[in-house]
């Protein structure tokens, strides 16, 4: 089972793109339903990333790594 | 499916937070002030989810008055209440500083021991992101200097939370400065290695005591905030080189933990410090000073010091860049004390 974690496509207005700039959890680490796994920057506002699922963190894009909204940045198998 | 480890890291910005909220929900008589710390969670996010869930009594923001705030944080603070105030940016103890040092770190003095002040005043510092003379200083030589009030300086989270909960809990006045460069926000220039592994229950950091962050042999980095950073990238690269560098994090200015750097430069006798505050009159000195002062035959050569040259520092990133500590200058320190040997 994988569960894609997704940068909410209504997380912010217009189509600017956002900074992945913290992983809270390493890859491999386990992680619960809800947790709070990452954070993202968009110009100057801070956005949380939860887990969508209990599993084991896989990092698709690492920290700095340019992201726009919808995108696939971890999974969680 | 490989054995998995369950963990959480918080950056140092989210660790201050966690230590505010677990000291306000254990003691009704903490509670927080200061520019934009309330719905917006503080402009360097160290204020994120206290006022959700504390409100506006507790999580009070004030208006564009430094000598105000901070005089009235003094005042509660005599009177029984135990508040943590932030000065946005450290550069901005200009205008609230008789408040600062002849109120707050006073008053215990001048009551004979009758009053205590039991505060916080957290503020930013540093530069790295442009942000010019009057928003990048590290002024830890200025506080440190003025006696009455305890010091820190945080490099990682874990220690953040820990120094945070041990500054509200502690009787006197203490000063907390968190480098902008380790909070986790995006924009200031993020350190990865300031993001650590956080316990969830609360706990202290005791004040007063540095700790060795990297066993070395051959020379003694000696450093705090984000220099601790740059002297461990600076050490990695010693490594390939055949230098066995050791790496201290002060973490308190004060009480300044003479007696771990004098033991580390006792081992490795050779010593570089790395500071981000001017070169001049500040800690780089205070610490070569305390080791010659206390066995000069401990040091095979010269003490070095990489920090701030003693100018305004630039708005203009190369000039800028130019001028702070990084891991090429600590590696080129070393170069040069090996060179005299």
């Amino acid at each position: 089972m994988s569960n894609s974690i997704l940068i909410p496509a209504d997380l912010w207005e217009g189509d600017a793109e956002a900074v992945i700039t913290s992983w809270l959890v390493s890859d491999g680490a386990e992680v619960g339903q809800g947790d709070l796994v990452a954070e993202i920057m968009s110009e100057k506002a801070q956005f949380e990333i939860e887990a969508p699922a209990s599993g084991v963190l896989k990092i698709l894009e690492e920290e700095d790594a340019v992201v726009a909204k919808g995108a696939t940045i971890g999974l969680v198998e | 499916m490989s054995a998995t480890i369950k963990e959480r890291k918080l950056t140092i910005a989210r660790a201050m937070a966690e230590a505010m909220a677990q000291e306000m929900r254990l003691d009704p008589r903490v509670f927080v002030m200061g520019e934009d710390i309330g719905q917006l969670g503080g402009v360097f996010g160290n204020t994120r989810g206290l006022h959700e869930e504390f409100g506006s009594a507790r999580i009070r923001d004030t208006p564009i008055s430094e000598t105000a705030f901070i005089g009235a944080a003094v005042g509660a603070a005599s009177d029984g209440m135990r508040p943590i105030v932030e000065l946005m940016f450290v550069d901005f103890f200009g205008v609230c500083m008789d408040a600062i040092y002849n109120l707050m770190a006073k008053n215990t003095y001048f009551s004979g021991g009758k009053v205590s002040v039991p505060m916080v005043l957290m503020a930013s510092t540093g530069a790295g992101y442009s942000d010019a003379g009057q928003h990048s200083q590290c002024l830890y030589g200025t506080f440190a200097h003025l006696p009455g009030m305890k010091v820190v300086v945080p490099s990682n989270a874990y220690d953040a939370k820990g120094l945070m909960t041990a500054a509200i809990r502690d009787d006197n006045p203490v000063i907390y400065l968190f480098h902008k460069s380790l909070q986790g926000m995006g924009w200031l220039g993020t350190e990865k290695g300031a993001t650590v592994a956080v316990p969830e229950e609360p706990y202290t950091v005791e004040i007063g005591k540095a700790k060795t962050v990297r066993e070395g042999s051959d020379v003694s980095i000696v450093s705090l905030g984000a220099g601790v950073h740059h002297a461990l990238r600076a050490a990695q690269q010693l490594e390939q080189q055949g230098v066995s560098a050791e790496v201290v994090d002060l973490r308190s200015l004060v009480p300044l933990d003479r007696k771990h750097v004098i033991a580390s430069v006792r081992k490795t006798g050779r010593l570089i410090v790395v500071d981000e505050d001017y070169h001049s009159f500040g800690v780089s000195g205070e610490i070569i000073a305390s080791v010659v002062e206390h066995d000069i035959g401990m040091l095979k050569a010269r003490p070095q010091r990489v920090a701030f040259p003693d100018i305004p520092i630039p708005f203009t990133p190369p000039m800028e860049q130019w001028a702070l500590p990084c891991a090429a200058k600590i590696v080129a320190a070393y170069q040069n004390l090996k060179n005299e040997e």
